[in-house]
């Protein structure tokens, strides 16, 4: 009776020091618990090292009679192999001359093998990689508005080209070895060597912080794994834009329901823009123009969307009520209303529904004042 | 585990107690023993994770920063100076101490 009663007391302290287990490990913490976990191995060389100078410093201590600062000096330089001689009181006697041959046998070998060891786990092992590594976390929990690109490969590239060119700042995630060759060669200062679709990657990559991420794996169902947990983190398809790639416009349809934003599918691609050269034989400036303009290459001139949300004050007045030209200097050139079609011929008097999508047009400075204004104090 | 626990354990006690001694009588043998004792319970928590290990960690380095300008200090002559360090290191010793019986409540309840 007296063990069931024991056990049963131990059962309610138990359940009242219970406390609610925390979440997933952020990959932060789980780094510097590696960090922490990995100096384990300073352990036995240090204890060594620390034993031998311990037992020469107590030895000298007691032939010198005391002198403790003597006593470690001496000790030092017999370990360290210095020997500067029989510097302390006591040292130059027989007992003080069998005391050093010992501690120089025990010592000698501790020190050279204690160095090497810390000397590797510092400068070789994985202290220094775990080091970069937390650095690069902690850079990245100060990111905002960023993008982040799910798997490296050769599109990804030329998209951080785009990003640089832009001043978007990105994080990269790709777990391949190749991959992590590629990103080193081609200078990227935020990357993640985890699989993309792993939640802990995604909250690394500060997913609830982020405005794009591209799904872009080598495996259409990695893309899918990506997309969908992703989704899951961020919901909202007006916080976090994603895009991907997919070999058919099946594919591209499902990924799409799957919470994609936008899906391309690069074969597809290709043939309209080869297409469209065909069409504009004289040179494809007609072709280029708005890619130069979507991509920023035309310096003078940029073209943004904007949504006029249920909320907004934008619904129900018409383009001249607005006057953004002569506010702001950029031209509204088409309409792209709720149900898909595009309206290119607007007036003064077309009228903006809910739903619309705004396209201006105007110098990149201009455009940024209107869709700050838009965006913040009325849509 | 244990074993490892049984040295840590003996290693805090022991500079505790060889600290608390050299507070009420200063004696130099005794106060690099506490260093010696200190340190080596210091590099036995090493690479611990946990929270608690890690702030036992925090505790005996403090103690360690402390008692080693202390043994420097007292052959120097500044007995005084010495002490009122040596009593610094005492504080971070007893926390050192609380939260292991702490580890050890926690463990024996995980346990049974």
């Amino acid at each position: 009776m007296p063990a069931l009663s024991r056990s049963k007391k131990l059962k309610t302290i138990r359940k009242k020091l219970r406390l609610r287990r925390r979440g997933e490990k952020t990959l932060l913490a789980l780094y510097q618990g590696r960090l922490i976990e990995s100096l384990k191995e300073l352990r036995i060389p240090l204890l060594l090292l620390h034993l031998s100078l311990s037992v020469g410093t107590l030895g000298y201590m007691i032939l010198s009679g005391g002198n403790f600062i003597d006593a470690i000096y001496m000790t030092v330089i017999t370990i360290g192999t210095i020997g500067f001689g029989e510097i302390a009181k006591g040292t130059d006697t027989p007992e003080g001359r069998i005391f050093t041959t010992f501690l120089a046998l025990m010592g000698i070998g501790v020190f050279t093998t204690s160095v090497t060891i810390v000397v590797r786990v510092f400068l070789l092992g994985d202290v220094i990689t775990l080091l970069k590594y937390i650095k690069v976390l902690s850079d990245i929990e100060k990111l905002k508005n960023h993008a982040i690109i799910c798997g490296y490969n050769k599109t990804s590239a030329w998209l951080v080209e785009a990003l640089r060119k832009r001043r978007i700042e990105f994080v990269v995630i790709d777990s391949r070895e190749e991959a992590l060759k590629y990103m080193q060669l081609h200078n990227i200062k935020y990357f993640l060597t985890e699989e993309p679709y792993k939640k802990t990657a995604l909250n690394a990559a500060g997913i609830s912080r982020a405005r794009y991420l591209i799904a872009n794996m080598e495996d259409e169902a990695k893309n899918i794994a990506v997309i969908v947990t992703a989704r899951l983190l961020e919901p909202s398809r007006e916080k976090l834009f994603i895009y991907s790639t997919a070999p058919t416009d099946g594919t591209a349809q499902k990924l799409e329901e799957l919470g994609a934003n936008k899906v391309i599918v690069p074969d597809k691609l290709i043939a309209n823009r080869v297409f469209s050269y065909m069409l504009h034989e004289t040179g494809g400036f007609v072709s280029d123009l708005f890619d130069r303009i979507a991509y920023g290459e035309e310096a003078e001139l940029e073209i943004v969307e904007i949504r006029v949300s249920e909320r907004s004050s934008l619904a129900g007045k018409k383009l001249k009520d607005i006057d953004l030209r002569r506010v702001y200097g950029v031209t509204v050139i088409g309409i792209k209303r709720s149900e898909g079609s595009l309206e290119l011929t607007v007036s003064g008097d077309t009228q903006i529904e809910e739903g619309d999508t705004l396209l201006l047009l105007g110098k990149p400075s201009d455009v940024k004042k209107a869709t700050e204004f838009y965006r913040e104090v009325l849509v | 585990m244990r074993l490892k626990k049984i040295m840590t354990d003996f290693f805090l006690l022991m500079a505790l107690t060889t600290n608390l001694s050299f507070i009420f009588n200063p004696n130099p043998y005794e106060l690099v023993i506490t260093v010696v004792t200190n340190l080596t319970a210091t590099i036995l928590k090493l690479g611990e994770g946990k929270i608690l290990a890690t702030e036992m960690t925090a505790a005996s380095l403090v103690a360690d920063l402390h008692l080693i300008p202390a043994a420097f200090i007292y052959f120097l002559g500044n007995v005084s100076e010495s002490v009122s360090l040596a009593t610094g290191a005492l504080a971070a010793n007893i926390i050192s101490v609380l939260l292991s019986i702490i580890e050890a409540i926690f463990s024996y309840l995980s346990e049974e």
